[in-house]
């Protein structure tokens, strides 16, 4: 009779802690900025905010630069997650047979991630100077152009050079969960398969992708949250410019406190961005089957 | 029993020795070398003041705002608050800054202030919530060494042959460009200068306001200035100077590709140390068409806190900052224009070469008439988000002067310019 009560008090003890920290940052968070974008709560009216109903709502989507900043959350999230993906799985193929100094070689590849985001843009935007970057340097030297490329002043390549420089960021997130995940593959079902005569590609698609996919579903998923709410690349190179060709929802958002002082605006195109992310997770849920998604 | 006593007495009297009053000061413009010029007068004050203690808090620039409203709005101890021109009004209206007139009213040395600079600090319902310790005036600077390898020995003199002179050494190949442009980051001062330029009459009060109360936007000559605004990008900058803030634009003037800037005083001591003596100066800022400029008084300073337990003591410590000797160290250190009209006659420092630019400027009031931004509105954070937005879109083609123009009368319309 006494183990349940001592296995719940265990259970409390272990959880409470980890429980109080999510309320306290997580859930309380959220339902303040809830409630906040149903008032007017600007610098302003900071000590006495009034309830305003869908004010804020109706004045986000009458915004036109609210629906620019939406389309380019979709190219931002789509581009830089794709590309991510593709060659951090390619990155974890080439690392998955052991080799000579693989870990000074994973250590090289994993360093991006260990660097802030806003860091990595401060530093990008110099390489990416259209006037003296490094990068237009070299490729003049090399007479590939003619011209510098102005990669984040013009709309033309601003997007394009944002989503390189993330994917640059975020490659080793998947490079390191795939790695994990192919390092876990028994070698005797691929060492089978070889005898059997499955060829590379016969063994990528039918052995190794169905072994790790529970992997890739969840990074996947979790991968386009958490790029959706990554404006620190963005603030660091062009802050949503030129004339918003960058502007994703994040940077709209810190745009709107930091130009604007308006909280309640900012907190209610939080809820905005929380609804989308919410919709995405139950129909990426839906079609991936959430079963497959239990590692 | 005896030797507990003792200890409890000497632990209480050692409390009550070291016991001191703390001071919480948040300062925002943050950067290594300003901060450790505030931490020396800090401790110079401490050492004055026995049983005082000053706590710096130094936020990142980039969320120092934030930082403070979320402090004050919270009411988080704080005594001393540095607060920039453009978000005075929003903590003054916010209820979190002191009226400061009762201490100005007995304090001597509001006298030797630079005239016009404490009626420009009384941003909010015409009331001082802060006292100034540092002067952000625009003006000219060139890279004398660059011009001279064109032939050009003196500073342009008016907006039309600046953009000559622009036009006339920029050379792409080269990578030679002529205007220094700010394209991002808060470009309303560029864009203000060049157009009022175009301007004999306006109102002193409200630089987007002409004498007889029209919004500029709306007039004739504000397009021959955007006109002209843009042409400067068009012709003498480059393509990537629509995405440069203030480093890219002290840069690039560092290296030369852009030799002719319009900044603050504090770029003087970045471009002191990266630069020699011999190969920049200052000069007044051109004037336009009109035969005048509108420059216009930007500034920091200090206020108290409305809450803080240490009103009095806060103030001496202001007090003690605008003292001449530490007002001097701190803006000879700093790089900004003294708030203090007697360090310009007393200090050699000031009344250097390199302070060529300002002092013309101040002495000159037919042709520089000092104005001021309508920062008191409630709408002008968000004025700035448009103007550099809808700004870019003009640059790149996309809307065309004549769209932006009516826009931006449309906006302070509805703000209700006064």
């Amino acid at each position: 009779m006494r183990k349940p009560r001592r296995q719940a008090r265990f259970f409390w003890f272990t959880v409470f802690p980890t429980l109080l920290l999510v309320l306290f940052l997580v859930v309380y968070p959220t339902i303040k900025g809830f409630i906040m974008s149903f008032y007017d709560y600007t610098i302003f009216t900071f000590w006495n905010p009034h309830f305003v109903g869908l004010r804020n709502y109706k004045a986000i989507f009458s915004d036109e630069d609210f629906y620019q900043a939406l389309w380019n959350t979709i190219v931002w999230v789509a581009g830089s997650v794709t590309f991510q993906f593709l060659l951090g799985f390619g990155l974890a193929l080439l690392m998955w047979k052991p080799f000579k100094g693989r870990g000074i070689y994973a250590g090289l590849v994993f360093y991006p991630w260990a660097i802030s985001g806003f860091a990595i843009g401060l530093v990008w935007s110099w390489l990416l100077n259209g006037t003296y970057g490094v990068v237009n340097d070299i490729l003049l030297r090399l007479n590939i152009v003619e011209y510098p490329i102005h990669f984040l002043s013009d709309p033309d390549w601003a997007m394009f050079s944002v989503i390189l420089i993330n994917v640059w960021y975020g490659i080793p997130f998947f490079a390191i969960m795939i790695l994990a995940a192919l390092q876990s593959i028994p070698r005797s079902v691929i060492e089978a398969a070889k005898i059997d005569g499955a060829g590379p590609a016969r063994r990528l698609f039918s052995i190794v992708i169905p072994y790790i996919k529970p992997v890739i579903l969840s990074t996947l998923l979790l991968r386009v949250i958490w790029v959706m709410n990554f404006p620190d690349i963005i603030y660091g190179t062009t802050r949503g410019g030129p004339a918003g060709a960058t502007d994703i929802l994040p940077v709209y958002m810190i745009n709107t406190v930091f130009y604007e002082n308006d909280y309640s605006k900012a907190a209610a195109t939080g809820v905005i961005v929380l609804g989308i992310l919410l919709a995405y997770t139950v129909i990426y849920m839906k079609v991936t089957s959430f079963k497959e998604l239990e590692l | 029993m005896r030797k507990s006593l003792v200890v409890a007495f000497l632990l209480a009297f050692v409390f009550f020795a070291f016991a001191e009053t703390v001071l919480n000061m948040v300062e925002v413009f943050t950067w290594p070398e300003r901060t450790k010029v505030l931490k020396d007068i800090i401790k110079k004050f401490e050492a004055e003041h026995s049983g005082v203690k000053i706590n710096l808090i130094s936020p990142p620039y980039e969320t120092a705002y934030q930082k403070v409203y979320t402090m004050i709005s919270t009411k988080q101890p704080l005594d001393i608050v540095e607060v920039g021109d453009w978000s005075l009004s929003s903590l003054a209206a916010m209820g979190g800054l002191e009226n400061l007139e009762p201490y100005i009213k007995n304090w001597d040395s509001v006298k030797n202030f630079l005239p016009g600079l404490l009626d420009a600090a009384r941003t909010y319902k015409n009331t001082a919530y802060l006292i100034p310790n540092a002067v952000y005036v625009k003006t000219l600077y060139i890279r004398s060494d660059v011009l001279a390898k064109y032939g050009i020995k003196e500073a342009p003199k008016t907006m039309l042959e600046m953009y000559g002179m622009a036009r006339y050494i920029t050379d792409p190949r080269k990578g030679q460009y002529g205007f220094n442009f700010r394209g991002k980051g808060f470009p309303t001062d560029f864009i203000d200068l060049v157009v009022t330029s175009f301007f004999d009459d306006i109102d002193p009060n409200n630089m987007y306001l002409t004498k007889d109360g029209k919004i500029i936007w709306s007039d004739p000559r504000a397009k021959l200035g955007l006109e002209l605004y843009v042409r400067l990008f068009k012709d003498t900058a480059p393509k990537d100077a629509i995405n440069w803030g203030f480093s890219e634009q002290v840069n690039s003037f560092s290296s030369g590709i852009a030799p002719i800037l319009f900044q603050d005083p504090d770029t003087l001591g970045i471009l002191r140390s990266n630069l020699p003596d011999s190969a920049f100066k200052t000069a007044p800022l051109p004037v336009g068409p009109s035969g005048k400029a509108y420059p216009h008084f930007g500034f920091s300073g200090f206020g108290i806190v409305s809450y803080s337990k240490h009103k009095d003591l806060a103030w001496e410590f202001i007090k003690f900052f605008h003292r001449p000797d530490n007002l001097a160290y701190w803006c000879k250190n700093y790089g900004v224009l003294p708030p203090d009209k007697t360090l310009y006659y007393n200090d050699p420092f000031f009344s250097s070469e390199k302070y060529t630019g300002w002092k013309y400027m101040f002495n000159h009031p037919e042709k520089y008439q000092f104005t001021k931004q309508p920062i008191w509105n409630k709408n002008w954070g968000k004025w700035n988000e448009l103007q550099e937005k809808t700004m870019q879109k003009v640059l790149l083609g996309k809307m065309s002067v004549d769209e932006v123009l009516k826009e931006w009368t449309k906006f302070w319309e509805e703000a209700g310019l006064k």
